[in-house]
């Protein structure tokens, strides 16, 4: 293909699928389901005509954009909100991975008539959930849901990935390589794991420290600075044996707790190369996946995706979560958001790679899984979340009258304070009060007024002002506002 | 939105028991907490304390306006009281507070939250006022006291 036709073709799926984004804000479908659509009607099976069987290559685009969509999912995590369900999110997540991996395995065995082993191959595959379709779900429908329930969905579904990936792996080894054996396989687990966490711990900390020391000439070059570590931290923890899709989350989450110039801007850089990265990944995966290959086995498909919604999953979460106080309704809800997405797809890919068997069967089962779960629990959850009680209006970004970042070496913030009654302060224009020269009173809530204030504006008792300070000169704003009037003045 | 529309039985107290500023802010924050727009009690605690580091809402005259922005409440909560003896809160004018009135907002929420703020500490600047507030001797007097007030001086 002559790169200008690639290019046309690339560019007009990307943007069709944005423009199908919007769409799917109204229906109320996952996006992702639309532009797995977009894919398939592209490919050679729909009107497209576009030949496209490259696993190799689709798993390669898969596997870049999970880094930047586990990057930017840790990134858009606040420790603060999490801390409190890390352990109930680690036992979703490996427990509960595995559970709903075995139990499915052992489905799938039975009614495809496998060999376990390649059962549980498939159950492996399909047993993470997808952060990326939870949360698209929620948002377009405007509706969130209540309490520690969102972090902890959030957090399960970035950090059981890497444990699918795992899973996935390890069984592919133990199928292809008859040496291997059980114990190795688990010793291999604690090695990646432990050191995936380990890598992305040290090097989120480094990365936050070189943004802060590097000052570049240039601010276009931070987000480029930004995206080369993601990939280095991918690269060089896979290099040595780590998982490097669990160490990209944990740097992610590492950064996005940490302060560092240009967070803001970087933050947004890679929400839209997450966006990017979903887009291209569905539609990759759309134009691999032969409409007519999956038809014969929807039956088959139906069965196990029912088992997986109303069995394996619900099973899993409630046992992972058996020693929490959670009622079973919140149990419940989080049994629901299992959704399946993008991972489960570039998994199948791997037995595809390797030459199994019955790679083939794998590939299409899943593909059909993943359709059934994001279309009826993807179309359900905000219905789950208002029958089970635990909806609540959805979070909007903290929003001010100004918006700022943090500044290299200008640590400075927006606060409000009150003018406390008999104030030496109140009475005075802002100009006589001789405030430190880098802080600012933006603006003044008097009564039922807001004033945006000029030098010569009086303060009085009780207005409340909200006021740009540098965290240093904190104490020498508090103390000129705090001064009391002398008795005889007025 | 008036004083009167966020304020109401369930969180007004006239006699609220304690002695030190951590147990009035405790017992504010329980009065807060028996309303459904609280999500999370303990992340409501940590947005006043946090708030209360950077400078005290003892303003002064007695009355202290401890307030805070956090997501762990859907709406805007409220609760009022008069604290049955005189508390060392650390005020800027060194004296005693018996009057409290604790304002939690959303964080997305900042201009009804300062609005509110404003409004409250400008009522609470008027002595005669004060005064009634101590005398009243049960959370409906309590509400009909703000709720004159608050007529005579805003219009909405």
């Amino acid at each position: 293909m002559q790169l200008e036709y690639l290019l046309l073709v690339g560019s007009i799926l990307i943007l069709a699928s944005i423009a199908i984004a919007k769409l799917s804000d109204n229906l109320g479908v996952p996006s992702l389901l639309l532009f797995l659509g977009i894919g398939m009607l592209a490919g050679s099976e729909g009107p497209g005509g576009i030949y496209f069987d490259d696993a190799g290559l689709a798993q390669s685009i898969g596997i870049i954009a999970l880094v930047f969509i586990l990057f930017a999912g840790g990134l858009d995590t606040s420790w603060r909100h999490v801390k409190a369900i890390c352990w109930r999110a680690a036992s979703l997540s490996t427990l509960g991975v595995s559970l709903t991996a075995i139990g499915i395995g052992v489905f799938a065995s039975f009614v495809l008539d496998l060999d376990l082993i390649t059962g549980l191959l498939l159950g492996a595959v399909v047993s993470s959930t997808d952060a990326a379709a939870v949360f698209a779900v929620l948002r377009s429908r405007n509706v969130s849901v209540r309490g520690h329930l969102k972090p902890l969905l959030e957090l399960e579904s970035g950090s059981n990935d890497p444990m699918a990936v795992f899973l996935t792996v390890g069984l592919i080894q133990l199928i292809t390589n008859p040496q291997t054996t059980i114990g190795s396989v688990a010793l291999l687990f604690v090695f990646q794991m432990g050191l995936g966490a380990a890598l992305g711990m040290g090097l989120g900390k480094v990365m936050v420290m070189i943004l802060n020391r590097l000052k570049l000439w240039y601010e276009g070059l931070y987000p480029v600075f930004s995206l080369a570590f993601a990939l280095f931290i991918y690269g060089a923890t896979a290099a040595v044996g780590g998982s490097g899709f669990l160490a990209v989350y944990v740097a992610g989450l590492v950064a996005a707790n940490s302060e560092f110039v240009q967070k803001k801007s970087l933050l947004r850089f890679f929400d839209g190369l997450a966006w990017l990265s979903q887009i291209a990944m569905f539609l990759t995966l759309g134009l691999l996946v032969f409409p007519s290959h999956i038809v014969p086995v929807a039956g088959v498909g139906l069965l196990l995706s029912a088992f997986l919604m109303f069995v394996a999953r619900p099973a899993s979460v409630f046992v992972s979560l058996l020693f929490t106080t959670m009622n079973w309704r919140e149990k419940a809800l989080v049994a629901w958001v299992g959704l399946r997405g993008a991972v489960p797809i570039i998994l199948a890919t791997f037995p595809l790679l390797t030459g199994l068997p019955d790679a083939e069967l794998i590939f299409n089962v899943v593909f059909f899984i993943v359709l059934t779960s994001a279309l009826l629990q993807g179309w359900s959850i905000p219905a789950a979340a208002r029958l089970l009680k635990l909806d609540a209006p959805f979070e909007q970004k903290r929003r001010y009258p100004i918006e700022f970042a943090p500044v290299e070496g200008v640590d400075t913030e927006l606060i409000d304070l009150i003018i406390p009654y008999h104030s030496a302060a109140a009475g005075r224009s802002i100009v006589e009060l001789n405030l430190p020269s880098d802080s600012l009173i933006v603006l003044i809530s008097r009564a039922d007024n807001f004033i945006v204030p000029s030098g010569g504006t009086l303060l009085q008792e009780g207005d409340t002002i909200l006021v740009l300070v540098n965290k240093n000169n904190l104490s020498q704003v508090r103390s000129i506002l705090a001064k009391q009037r002398r008795p005889n003045e007025p | 939105m008036r004083i009167v529309d966020i304020l109401n039985e369930q969180v007004v107290r006239t006699n609220l028991s304690g002695s030190t500023k951590p147990e009035i802010i405790d017992a504010m924050v329980e009065l807060a907490a028996s309303q459904p727009q609280v999500l999370d009690k303990e992340r409501l605690r940590e947005a006043i304390l946090e708030r209360e580091k950077i400078m005290s809402t003892g303003v002064g005259s007695g009355f202290a306006v401890p307030h805070g922005k956090t997501d762990a409440v859907t709406d805007i909560v409220a609760a009022f009281a008069v604290t049955a003896q005189p508390i060392d809160y650390q005020s800027l004018d060194e004296q005693p507070v018996r009057l409290v009135f604790l304002l939690v907002g959303r964080d997305n929420m900042v201009g009804p939250h300062i609005k509110l703020l404003s409004r409250i500490s400008r009522l609470m600047n008027k002595e005669e006022f004060r005064k009634r507030l101590l005398e009243a001797t049960s959370p409906q007097e309590v509400l009909e006291v703000f709720r004159q007030e608050e007529a005579t001086h805003f219009e909405v």
